[in-house]
């Protein structure tokens, strides 16, 4: 695999598309690029980010956050 | 230093962002922060520190996004909300496994809140029932990113317009086959069997589309 394929392998990668037997040479080659493999797979995980923004957000209701709040509290006390 | 001393000292932290408020653009994977406010980064730290009021800010910062991320996957507002809250008292719980060397904030929580909707969503026992409301959403309005993008909204923010044009630039086959195997966890197989495609065509529009889609992104970073 050169480096231009892994760069197509790792965007499927980060939202979980790859197949079983795609994953595995993707990881060898993931071994093989090193560091430039790393950084370019972070820099792929900004599709999540662009997906999610993509959405128009959603109203919650204001329960949610004051149960919420009130379990951290209560976690950090005990 | 104690919690509450935590958060003021970042509320009080002087602002660089002048700048970046007289811009009409933001960049793009941060969402309108208040003039002065603290970053992502550091809700972060504070929130690794233990500070509940930086969750809090946190919440209000990002609820609504994941929220709508989280409904995408499982459909129904009641599990949502539950799971919404669940998500955000594990962003408390593992705040400490977080590292910005990894990434953002905002991209770490949407990491996990995918993962938990998606986890949430094959648990269920409606499953069956979900896959046939999907079913007739696709079929009725295959690309509801085109759809969320045409539509006129009173509000819109620039980072949230600008992606979305990007993603609604994109093939509607494009579009769903990324929907599916990003919204829906789904395998190249299982969208080739759902949409009765040729797995290699399948692949091919994944392919395509993610790469339009960074591209796009990275072009949206230079600009911003």
């Amino acid at each position: 695999m050169n480096f231009k394929e892994f760069q197509n392998q790792s965007r499927l990668y980060v939202i979980g598309a790859l197949e079983a037997e795609e994953l595995e040479e993707f990881e060898k080659a993931r071994k093989k690029f090193g560091k430039k493999a790393e950084d370019y797979i972070g820099e792929c995980y900004g599709l999540h980010e662009a997906f999610a923004l993509s959405l128009r957000p959603a109203k919650s209701s204001a329960g949610i956050k004051d149960r919420l709040m009130a379990m951290v509290r209560a976690r950090k006390e005990t | 230093m104690g919690q509450s001393k935590l958060i003021s000292s970042i509320r009080r932290k002087p602002t660089k962002r002048v700048r970046v408020a007289k811009s009409r653009t933001r960049p793009f994977s941060v969402p309108p922060v208040e003039p002065g406010g603290p970053s992502d980064l550091e809700l972060m730290k504070a929130i690794q520190a233990e500070d509940p009021d930086a969750l809090s800010q946190l919440y209000d910062r990002y609820n609504g996004i994941l929220k709508a991320l989280i409904l995408r996957v499982i459909h129904n507002e009641a599990e949502a909300e539950d799971l919404l809250q669940e998500i955000f008292m594990e962003i408390w719980n593992q705040a400490k496994n977080f590292s910005s060397q990894k990434g953002k904030p905002l991209g770490w929580m949407v990491t996990l809140a995918r993962r938990r909707a998606i986890d949430g969503l094959r648990k269920k026992q409606a499953y069956a029932r979900a896959e046939e409301r999907l079913q007739n959403e696709t079929e009725q309005q295959p690309d509801a990113w085109v759809h969320n993008s045409t539509e006129e909204e009173i509000v819109l923010s620039d980072t949230r317009s600008l992606i979305s044009k990007v993603i609604s630039g994109l093939p509607p086959a494009q579009q769903q086959a990324i929907d599916l195997a990003f919204f829906r966890g789904m395998s190249q197989r299982e969208i080739a069997a759902k949409t009765n495609t040729p797995l290699g065509t399948v692949k091919t529009r994944l392919e395509l589309g993610l790469k339009k889609i960074y591209d796009g992104l990275k072009e949206l970073r230079g600009e911003l």
